[in-house]
């Protein structure tokens, strides 16, 4: 572990700042070199798909760890517009002038070396080689056992890559060492890590969170609540919920549980069924007993449990609950929301205002899907995950989440006793 | 308390969180489906929960665990579990 900090701390000192051109080649390197390596990837990655169907791993999780052309594609893109959103991200900020006539600005930093810790999906190994370095920082990725294979490959490419580029080899690490006690030492460095990006299973962000610390952009599962208030379009309603979760039912900013003003909870319902009836894949409506009436035979409900309340359904499925208003609508979020993205579809403006209020998360969207709690949507750039603390970073990981800054005093000679004395 | 309750607890806990469901752990039966209408646990063996567990019990467990193996419910953990920690002690 010595070792792998000790480069890490090197790699920090010789980077050259935020915004220097090699951050440039680098991301047209690690495009060229996974595009070129891609078929080693792909060979080291069937050995782990082989070794976790062997170790009895079921065929959803064996899809998680398994490669294709697809996720190149997906890489090359997103390194693309990595370099789009370079420049104007470590852009030197303008600055403002202080009462004593000092003009004050801020200055772009790392945040340093960030520790990556995932489990089964090798994307996350190339995002993170990608997006943390992009602006400075050093990697060091941690990767799940079930993907050994294919990082210790997906390492030999980001190497070169960073060699292309003139960038200090000990920029990303990728550590490949199964033993988890170095997991437990690394996450007890606080005096040479910076940051800490868990991404993974709720147990792995959990232990993150609370073993270590390291500052932790945590980017935990969404737990997410769509209320529709009685002043609201109910057709547009039961479109937005469906496109909240159905383009992507597993992803942490999708729709699980409709809360509806009960005075409208029944049309909506079957407003949901409607909207859904034509849809090429199933799906799932998981309906309060209390709405059962509104319920058609032969529609495809399910009955929404009281365990249901908080639980994120990773499947192609939504429920709903009838509420009594607005105040029931913000407590059961308080009570079974992850603060990541909430949702509000009301034509009354000042139900939309006390929503805004009462409901505190990553993201609020008013009168749309939650899907567009996004980046690249929300017109940031390109993400590392979504985070749901509550300091510095919140809702998109974007570039500009990866960055510090220093502030700048251009103080032109001026001096403290000056300016206290003349004030 | 002996090694059986205090594992049953702690595997209990984990399959509640890694469920993202919100309920008491000590509600969930024993022979509660891993996979079913209440538990969804799907990453069974994978870092987070191997650390979790291994911190809750300070026991190590090798990485194959849960390898090979058929878990249907709670109980089928908790059965393996008990047996390395009986082992580690």
């Amino acid at each position: 572990m010595d070792k792998i900090l000790d480069d890490a701390t090197r790699a920090r000192a010789e980077l050259p700042p935020p915004g220097d051109e090699r951050y440039d080649r680098y991301c047209e390197a690690l495009a060229d070199e996974l595009s070129s390596g891609w078929a080693d990837v792909l060979a080291a990655n069937a050995t782990d798909v082989a070794q976790g169907t062997r170790a009895g791993l079921g065929p959803e999780l064996v899809d998680r760890l398994a490669l294709g052309k697809r996720h190149l594609d997906a890489l090359v893109d997103l390194i693309a517009r990595t370099r789009v959103a370079l420049p104007t991200v470590t852009a030197p900020t303008v600055g403002h002038r202080a009462g004593n006539g000092a003009t004050v600005r801020r200055l772009p930093k790392p945040l340093g070396v960030v520790l990556m810790i995932f489990e089964a999906r090798p994307t996350v190994t190339v995002e993170g080689a990608l997006l943390p370095v992009a602006v400075g920082n050093v990697a060091i990725l941690r990767g799940g056992t079930e993907i050994a294979a294919t990082n210790q490959a997906l390492a030999v490419v980001i190497g070169r890559a960073l060699k292309d580029a003139q960038l200090p080899t000990g920029t990303v690490q990728v550590v490949t060492d199964p033993d988890r006690r170095l997991v437990r030492a690394l996450l007890k460095r606080h005096d040479k890590i910076d940051g800490l990006i868990p991404r993974g299973s709720p147990s792995l962000i959990d232990y993150c969170l609370t073993s270590s610390t390291i500052p932790v952009i945590a980017s935990g599962g969404g737990v997410n609540h769509l209320y529709v208030d009685r002043s609201a379009d109910l057709e547009l309603a039961a479109r937005i919920a469906l496109d909240s979760k159905l383009g992507e039912p597993t992803a942490c900013n999708t729709l699980e549980l409709v809360l509806a003003h009960e005075d409208v909870a029944e049309e909506l319902t079957r407003a949901l069924l409607r909207a859904g009836a034509g849809l090429a894949e199933p799906w799932l409506l998981r309906v309060d007993p209390r709405l059962a009436a509104a319920v058609p035979p032969g529609a495809p409900v399910a009955e929404l449990a009281a365990a249901d309340n908080g639980r994120e359904f990773l499947e192609r499925a939504v429920g709903i609950r009838p509420v009594a208003g607005l105040d029931e609508a913000v407590a059961h979020i308080r009570r079974f929301g992850s603060q990541h993205t909430e949702g509000v579809v009301a034509a009354d403006p000042a139900s939309v205002e006390a929503f805004l209020a009462g409901v505190d998360a990553a993201t609020l969207v008013v009168n749309g899907s939650l899907r567009l709690h996004d980046g690249p949507t929300m017109g940031l750039g390109p993400e590392l995950s979504i985070a749901t603390g509550r300091l510095h970073v919140r809702g998109p990981v974007s570039l500009s989440a990866l960055l510090t800054w220093s502030w700048v005093v251009d103080a032109g000679g001026r001096l403290r006793g000056e300016t206290e004395a003349a004030t | 308390m002996t090694d059986r309750p205090r594992v049953n607890e702690a595997v209990k806990r984990l399959v509640v969180r890694e469920s993202r469901v919100s309920v008491d752990p000590g509600t969930i039966d024993d022979l509660e489906p891993l996979n079913g209408d209440l538990l969804r646990v799907n990453s069974l063996g994978f870092l987070g929960m191997l650390v979790r567990l291994e911190d809750e019990l300070d026991v190590t467990l090798p990485d194959d665990i849960f390898a090979g193996r058929a878990f249907t419910t709670v109980a089928d953990l908790v059965d393996v579990v008990v047996d390395l920690v009986r082992e580690e002690s």
